[in-house]
């Protein structure tokens, strides 16, 4: 049995107020677990094959700090605006909430605009998926990430529309809560990716 | 089905203040910071690389700790199997970790 | 926002009942499919396997190619493995589990439907490599280099990596639910400490699942990327490695093969503490030895690559903490035996399983302790030693174990209880077929036969044992037949099965009728101790008490949404291999149904307590 209706009157904490809500709250976490393993693998692949670039031009000669930083605060701004969206959501302010969802995923779009373009950069520069060990590495960690910023880009995208037409309930908030989640995710797999793959690619 | 019935039912100390962004706004502070120094320490060229490569992954904890514990909310009350699961995560990765690093190459 | 009180629209006819089928988001119906489709595959493996066996029954023999014989010993292991053992174990657990804590279904209907169908999408992908003469012949381990388009040319690691790609989805999405289901959907009273050895074991397994899947799942990425795309991380040319491979793909497969066995160890404990009249010996130190064991299994893969050439630490410290496995599982041995000391013992076919499982799988476990030892390691690897290893606890233990369950859970499922004399029957042809079959290949290893080939020369001490094997192997696959005679046999019967058709359950599921009605409890019981039907029963009760009033009963609704997604996975295996455009159309129809599900909210169906009075039935 679901949520009471109290005419109208949502509880503080919406996503938490149903079973439903707390199960895929829940399941989504584990299934983070799971991705953790995943992005695991991906740069336990990139760190073997760090040094394996063949003839192709290395990471400290490739990467851009000023680029690669531009694209960190993007992101990491918008994990910020992604909390204020979830914070409007337990102050029921529907509006704010949905302005701070779209300024989350413009943000995650320049993310992603500024990463296309450094992609097409490296390929240009002779730094191609088929390369070598190490760019194969590369493109895929680095592009599984790009590839989770997209789907979530339009994973959000859709939560905005559906709630312009639903409206904010027991059963969209849950949607919104675990999307912020996923964002958030996505955000702290790129602190280990700009460290790990830039930074120690340049030291 | 059991129901969590939370406060809506109107009586009283449900006094649930949805919370300030403050908090929130350290965290991000703090990511800035550790996030700038991480990138000037790298940009600065001249310093010993393990002593950089070490710094590097402090940082990069430390901000991750914090995302973890304030924006996705790790640190509150029912996280115990959400913890779990990223800890358990965590753990294969450092298998992982070190296959690459040192039973890889020889 | 009120649920809707629509009630389900169910067609009449054959048409009906297979849309009732294919839209099915019920566990238990959902459990049932699992159990028929993972029985198909098991039959395939198993013809793969006689045929492996007739091949091997002589030296010089020319039943099949030496090619075709690859493609067999590929096919029988992947299939098994994957397509058989698998689904079988997600069989029980979807027909238990959610009945042991007192839930009306797992935590996300719609996520398990789509683990089935993705499932079995990806087993018929895998398998219609037969029709097309590509089968995958590289081994079901698919080391590179020979898995490498420079020396596997053709599709069939394709069809490989593909299908166990999409099969693992399932498996994976399996994986999260259960966990879910177990953390959140309990009855009340019923704590962590209080639950089935069956649940915790399947709780466990999930958890291995979650966390072991998604290394597969890069690694088979790595190696479509390396086949398809160009990629280089197994390339050596190319800067690439293929040691990687092998620690990838252990570091998922050994905690596979505990997910494999969990499931079983909780099986027995279920099945020999029934009918031994008594409870289960040392309860808190069964589940400890049970997360030791999983936890312990994260730590030991290497112990596959000894001879890679890792080095005598990284060997010595494999070794060691392979060695280490044995001390908590022995402990699960003993609290076996200990439960069953002193009991009033009935050997029923489920518990003459259970009871066979112990010994046969001890062997299979101390000749894991050989193993262990690096430098003997040396010596039994690549051997059929090996091979005998693994067989007596992937089948004598596992297979073994779900031949118990699958007696002993039978009458819950179905309301029809298995014949005891062909059971007993599949039991004495099954084991002592599986013996004769393994233990030769003890000795054959030790005599230095290698794995993996096609034929052997004469004279080498390998030939009467060879033909024992095989001797062996047609009793196992007479022993089959005779449990597929049996689930014929019974499904001609009435369906007179009583809620606790056995007399003796201790667990929840046992009080409710069988099969289980569509809504499980009519009201959610209390939970008052461990062995709570048992509990009930000694205090007099005929029922448990329940936890809630008679009322309305929310019901998730049918969907084909499942069944779609995995027909465009389904075709995106084939776009992937033949044409990019289909690959593309493929996943864009999974996406579709994607969104769909995310805007279509399921509000779901009530039943009403009129309609409970009525026992529900399970369709056949």
């Amino acid at each position: 049995m679901s949520a009471h209706e109290h005419a109208g009157a949502l509880p503080p904490e919406p996503e938490k107020a149903t079973l439903e809500g707390r199960n895929k709250i829940l399941g989504f976490w584990l299934f983070l677990g799971a991705e953790t393993v995943l992005f695991g693998t991906l740069f336990s692949a990139y760190l073997a094959f760090r040094n394996s670039t063949l003839d192709g031009p290395k990471p400290e000669e490739l990467f851009q700090l000023p680029m690669t930083f531009i694209m960190t605060v993007a992101l990491l701004v918008s994990s910020l605006t992604s909390v204020f969206a979830v914070q409007a959501m337990h102050r029921h302010k529907t509006g704010p909430m949905l302005g701070w969802m779209a300024v989350t995923i413009a943000l995650g779009a320049v993310f992603l605009g500024l990463e296309i373009y450094e992609f097409n950069e490296y390929a240009h520069e002779g730094h191609r998926f088929t390369t070598s060990a190490f760019s194969s590495a590369f493109y895929s960690l680095v592009g599984f990430h790009g590839g989770h910023v997209a789907f979530g880009i339009l994973w959000i995208g859709l939560l905005i529309l559906q709630i312009l037409r639903k409206g904010l309930t027991v059963v969209t908030a849950p949607k919104v809560y675990v999307s912020a989640i996923y964002w958030h995710f996505i955000d702290v797999v790129w602190v280990f990716i700009f460290t790990v793959v830039y930074l120690m690619g340049k030291v | 089905m059991t129901e969590n019935h939370s406060a809506s039912h109107g009586t009283e100390t449900q006094r649930h203040r949805a919370e300030g962004p403050q908090k929130h706004i350290i965290v991000f502070v703090l990511s800035m910071v550790l996030t700038i120094i991480a990138f000037a320490a790298v940009a600065a060229g001249n310093v010993n690389k393990t002593f950089v490569i070490f710094l590097l992954l402090g940082m990069a904890i430390v901000q991750v700790f914090a995302q973890l514990a304030f924006w996705m909310h790790m640190k509150d009350r029912g996280h115990f199997f959400p913890i779990i699961g990223i800890v358990g995560g965590a753990f294969v990765v450092l298998m992982l970790v070190a296959l690459a690093l040192l039973w890889t190459w020889w | 926002m009120a649920a809707h009180a629509h009630t389900v629209k169910r067609y009449p006819g054959f048409w009906g009942w297979l849309w009732d089928w294919l839209t099915t988001v019920d566990h238990k119906k959902i459990g049932i499919l699992y159990l028929v489709a993972g029985g198909f595959f098991f039959v395939i493996g198993g013809i793969e396997a006689l045929f492996i066996r007739l091949q091997l029954i002589r030296p010089l023999n020319d039943f099949v190619s030496e090619d075709t014989f690859n493609e067999i010993i590929t096919m029988h292991g992947t299939t098994m493995i994957f397509l058989a053992a698998m689904p079988i174990i997600f069989a029980l657990m979807n027909a238990v589990v959610p009945l042991q804590i007192g839930a009306r279904d797992v935590a996300f209907p719609f996520v398990n439907a789509l683990g089935f169908w993705t499932f079995f999408f990806g087993g018929l992908l895998l398998n219609i490599a037969w029709l097309t003469g590509e089968v995958p012949d590289a081994g079901w381990t698919a080391y590179p280099p020979l898995s490498t388009t420079a020396y596997s040319s053709h599709h069939g690691v394709d069809y490989f990596v593909l299908g166990l790609q999409i099969s693992g989805i399932g498996s994976l999405l399996g994986g999260i639910n259960f966990m879910a289901t177990i953390i959140n959907l309990r009855a009340p009273g019923m704590t962590f400490m209080r639950m089935p050895m069956f649940t915790w074991a399947s709780f466990i397994t999930s958890a291995l699942i979650v966390f072991a899947f998604p290394a597969l799942t890069v690694g088979l990425v790595a190696m479509m990327f390396d086949r398809i795309f160009a990629a280089n991380f197994f390339d050596v040319n190319a800067g690439g490695n293929i040691v990687l491979w092998e620690h990838i793909f252990w570091l998922f497969g050994h905690p596979e093969v505990y997910i494999l066995i969990l499931p079983a160890f909780g099986i027995i404990s279920e099945v020999i503490s029934t009918f031994s009249r008594k409870r289960l010996f040392g309860y808190s130190t069964m589940v400890f030895a049970t997360i030791l064991i999983a936890f312990l299994g994260f730590m030991v893969w290497a112990h596959h690559m000894f001879t890679t050439g890792l080095g005598p630490v990284a060997n010595a410290i494999f070794s060691i903490a392979t060695m280490a496995i044995a001390v908590p599982t022995g402990i699960k041995v003993f609290n076996w035996l200990l439960t069953m000391w002193g009991g009033s013992i009935r050997f029923t076919a489920a518990n003459l399983f259970a009871i066979g499982f112990i010994p046969t799988f001890v062997m299979g476990g101390v000749t894991g302790v050989m193993l262990a030892s690096a430098p003997a390691d040396f010596q039994y690897h690549d051997s059929y030693f090996v091979v005998a290893h693994f067989h007596y606890t992937i089948v004598g233990g596992l297979v073994t174990g779900l031949f118990a369950g699958i007696h002993y859970w039978w009458p819950k499922m179905f309301g029809r209880m298995l014949h005891e004399g062909l059971g007993k029957l599949t039991f004495w042809t099954y084991m002592i077929g599986f013996h004769l079959t393994f233990f030769v290949q003890h000795f054959l290893g030790l005599l230095g036969m290698p794995r993996r080939v096609a034929t052997y020369l004469p004279n080498q001490g390998f030939d009467t044992m060879n033909l024992v094997s095989t001797i062996g192997a047609i009793l196992m696959a007479f022993g089959i037949l005779v449990f597929i005679i049996n689930v014929v046999v019974t499904s001609l019967k009435p369906r007179h099965a009583t809620n606790d058709p056995w007399e003796d359950g201790r667990t929840l599921e046992w009080a409710i009728p069988s099969p289980a009605p569509e809504y499980n409890f009519k009201q959610i019981p209390l939970i008052r101790g461990l062995d709570a039907w048992w509990k009930e029963k000694m205090e007099g009760n005929k029922e448990m008490k329940p936890a809630e009033p008679v009322g309305p009963i929310h019901m998730p609704s049918p969907s084909i949404l499942p069944f779609i997604m995995s027909v465009g996975l389904f075709i995106s295996g084939f776009g992937f291999m033949y044409n990019l455009v289909v690959a593309g159309i493929g996943l864009a129809i999974t996406l579709m149904c994607m969104m769909l599900r995310s805007v279509f909210d399921d509000h779901g169906y009530h039943i009403e307590p009129e309609e409970q009075k009525k026992k529900g039935e399970v369709p056949a």
